[in-house]
């Protein structure tokens, strides 16, 4: 049997997130990062099973943020994964180096993200 | 325990055992000459009598063969006025009487026998029932092997509050158990196993005792707080001739009334929710029929205030104005709150992390005020802990919530002046606005990943949606984490939804969905479940039950191809360890072979789509697979997707 499943939607239970945790705001030029190499990392290394394979969001203990086109600067970006606040896990340089980082920080700005909703017929319904 | 008759009506197993008393001595001789020739000097038994050398050596009495009565016809016969209308079976020798009294005396009515292929699937189609028909429905299983794969989706039942029907089969007297397997499928206090999640059991000794304990247990399952209630069935009592027929009696069934709150509580809580600013009422088993959703519209709509609806039931219509379900800010705003029917008040004021060392605080405003209306306080155990954690409460109230919202609404009518009404109307509007935003941003967050493949949640609940959304649908399950339909549907009727598993037990959804859809099937609603693929396996044999017994269900398999919550656990843990995340699928992903589950639906003679990882092929999949439930059949569509 299964743990943690059917969280009540009332449980103040706070997903993984990465914005608004008043990380650094100042304009971070990111290394230039390797796009391909970022989406190799980000699908390889379990980015996904959270934040889904186009950096959509998901849900662990409440919603997961999405990282498509993330305005977060990099060094926020890279703080989050080395040292998360809330329950993201961890990824120290040991598991995941800077480079690496700087490739799914690439990879994640390429995505699309959102559209417009009234371009999204059934979601009209 | 049940009188043994020593009438030559008796049972078959005297005939047995007689037939094995003489096989021994026929194949024994030497030995039991040996023992004679033996020298005992200080044996003092009295030589055998000429009966017991009768009994021992000539052929039995003639034994009957047919009986006129029995045990398990008054058994169904008592069953017949609780009107029950189903019960689920695995078949197991140790329920037969009343098994062959439900088919030939009760002729397969009220209740009628649905075939399971597995016990945990019998249990969870009654949870699933009970909850869409307002009404308990039956499910039998042996006492020992049978009853151990029931535990899980007991266990479900207990947690959701839900009456499921259990009757077990036990053979009490040893010396009536066959060798073999009735003696390891015996046992002396069967309901011992699973006692801590039932409200109420018994084993009755005696076909009178049965009549009394099977209407109190109905009684008792249906009363609020309710909960699943068992009867062991000795197979003697199920099988035997009646011994004295006219002795019987069948008392009637009076249903107990819900109990109203106090009054003078309801008029103290009325004060306290016209006086607040920002009440908001937190809901989760609340409404008990379909009246129950009504009466919190009312109430919350009298008060303008918010509502957050934890979905245990389908307690408020998901697009009313007043509904702030899909963010916690209108709970973290509150003045005051007030829980019906909560599990877990402490979640709704609280905020915990998951991390190496483990937080909690509250989110309430300062000087907020938490009260509780409901029946949970009224009967816990202690030993699983489905209680939750314990929050202070300025009031706590017990009584059961939908019988007590008519009170509640007219006191606060009562209190409520015109100058309140505007300020209440400003309120409204102002919930109103958010309630819009709030369905815009979901809206917008669910264009995110459109036409990927795998398919995403969302377009996969969007196109079920398309779908249906012009039908009398029923949504009667969801995988773990989807929240997506509760956010996107118009979830209007007390019948769009019935609430989740309570437990956490894998393998509730499917089979629950299941008996939802068998309630369903009488009001001609179109039936819908969207389950993980996780759960699937669990029990995939009820598609067999639902394709045997023609109960028209859409089931879309949302796979993911994980147990996708357990795959983030072990990342959250490798995480902690700087160990990296790339092997956490080890044991938490169902890949390699990839499982086909339109193909596995065919197998059990159910209409199969699948697998579909192209979001340009499901709408036609869907819509081939709805005309097939619409002409009476079960369909499924196996769809791969994205975790979540």
């Amino acid at each position: 049997m299964k743990r943690g499943l059917g969280l009540p939607v009332a449980a103040g239970i706070v997903a993984f997130g990465i914005g608004g945790l008043g990380l650094p705001a100042r304009a971070q030029d990111a290394p230039a990062g390797d796009a391909a190499n970022g989406q190799r990392v980000y699908l390889a290394d379990g980015c996904f099973t959270c934040h889904g394979r186009v950096g959509q969001g998901g849900n662990y203990y409440g919603t997961t943020p999405m990282l498509a086109k993330t305005e977060l600067p990099f060094e926020g970006f890279k703080q989050q994964l080395r040292d998360p606040v809330r329950v993201m896990p961890a990824y120290s340089e040991a598991v995941l180096s800077d480079k690496e980082a700087a490739d799914i920080f690439a990879f994640v700005k390429t995505l699309p993200g959102r559209r417009p909703v009234k371009d999204v017929p059934l979601l009209n319904n | 325990m049940p009188k043994r008759r020593n009438s030559p009506d008796v049972a078959r197993r005297n005939f047995l055992k007689g037939a094995s008393l003489v096989g021994a001595a026929a194949l024994t001789p030497v030995a039991v000459n040996a023992q004679v020739a033996a020298p005992r000097p200080n044996l003092k038994a009295a030589v055998p009598g000429p009966r017991q050398i009768a009994a021992e050596t000539l052929p039995p009495s003639k034994d009957p063969v047919t009986q006129t009565s029995s045990g398990g016809d008054f058994m169904v016969d008592v069953l017949k006025t609780l009107d029950m209308d189903y019960c689920a079976i695995n078949c197991a020798s140790s329920f037969r009487g009343i098994q062959e009294a439900m088919i030939n005396h009760g002729n397969n009515t009220k209740p009628e026998i649905l075939t399971c292929t597995h016990e945990e699937i019998a249990v969870a189609m009654a949870h699933g029932y009970a909850k869409m028909e307002g009404k308990p429905m039956a499910m039998m299983c042996h006492g020992v092997v049978g009853l151990q794969h029931a535990a899980m989706a007991l266990y479900n039942a207990w947690c959701d509050r839900v009456p499921v029907y259990v009757m077990i089969g036990n053979i009490l007297e040893a010396d009536k158990r066959a060798p073999g397997a009735e003696w390891v499928h015996s046992a002396l206090d069967p309901a011992a196993l699973v006692r801590e999640f039932l409200k109420w059991d018994d084993q009755p000794a005696s076909l009178q005792h049965f009549a009394e304990s099977a209407v109190r247990a109905y009684k008792i399952a249906t009363t609020p707080p309710m909960g699943p209630v068992l009867l062991s069935l000795d197979a003697e009592l199920q099988e035997n001739p009646i011994a004295d027929p006219e002795g019987l009696r069948i008392p009637r069934l009076a249903k107990v009334v819900p109990p109203q709150a106090d009054s003078g509580a309801i008029a103290e809580l009325a004060k306290m929710l016209v006086a607040a600013e920002s009440p908001v009422l937190v809901c989760d088993r609340l409404a008990r029929t379909p009246a129950g959703m009504a009466r919190l519209v009312e109430l919350a709509e009298t008060l303008q205030c918010a509502v957050f609806d934890n979905g245990g039931r389908m307690n408020f219509p998901s697009r009313h104005p007043l509904n702030q379900s899909a963010s916690r800010a209108a709970l973290n705003q509150a003045d005051v709150i007030l829980g019906l029917e909560t599990n877990d008040i402490w979640a709704a004021a609280n905020s915990f992390t998951d991390r190496i060392v483990r937080t909690s605080r509250p989110t309430t405003k300062k000087g907020a005020k938490i009260v509780t209306l409901g029946t949970r306080d009224l009967y816990l155990k202690s030993n699983y802990q489905d209680f939750a954690r314990y929050q202070e409460l300025d009031l706590a109230i017990a009584g059961d919530g939908e019988a007590s919202l008519p009170a509640l609404t007219e006191a606060v009518k009562r209190l409520i002046d015109d100058g309140r009404k505007s300020a209440y109307q400003a309120r409204g509007k102002k919930l109103a606005g958010l309630r819009l935003a709030a369905l815009e941003r979901v809206r917008s967050d669910a264009t995110a990943a459109w036409d990927a493949s795998p398919i995403s949640v969302p377009r996969l609940c969007m196109e079920v949606y398309n779908q249906i959304k012009d039908e009398d649908w029923s949504l009667v399950g969801t995988s773990t984490g989807n929240n997506w339909p509760r956010l996107l549907w118009d979830f209007d009727k007390a019948h769009r939804w019935n609430g989740g598993s309570g437990g956490g037990g894998i393998g509730y959804t499917l089979p629950a969905s299941l008996g939802a859809a068998l309630a369903n099937k009488q009001h001609g609603r179109l039936t819908v479940s969207i389950g993980g693929d996780g759960d699937f396996n669990f029990a995939p044999g009820t598609l067999w039950t639902a394709a045997h017994h023609r109960i028209p269900m859409l089931y879309v398999v949302l796979n993911n191809r994980a147990y996708h919550q357990e795959y983030m656990y072990v990342e959250a843990m490798a995480g902690r360890r700087s160990r990296g995340v790339t092997r956490a699928d080890i044991g938490t992903t169902l890949k390699d072979p990839n499982i086909d589950y339109a193909t596995v639906a065919r197998g059990f003679g159910v209409h199969g789509e699948g697998p579909i990882s192209d979001p340009g092929e499901l709408a036609p999949a869907l819509k081939r697979a709805i005309a097939m439930v619409k002409s009476g059949q079960p369909a499924l569509v196996d769809v791969v997707t994205e975790p979540r």
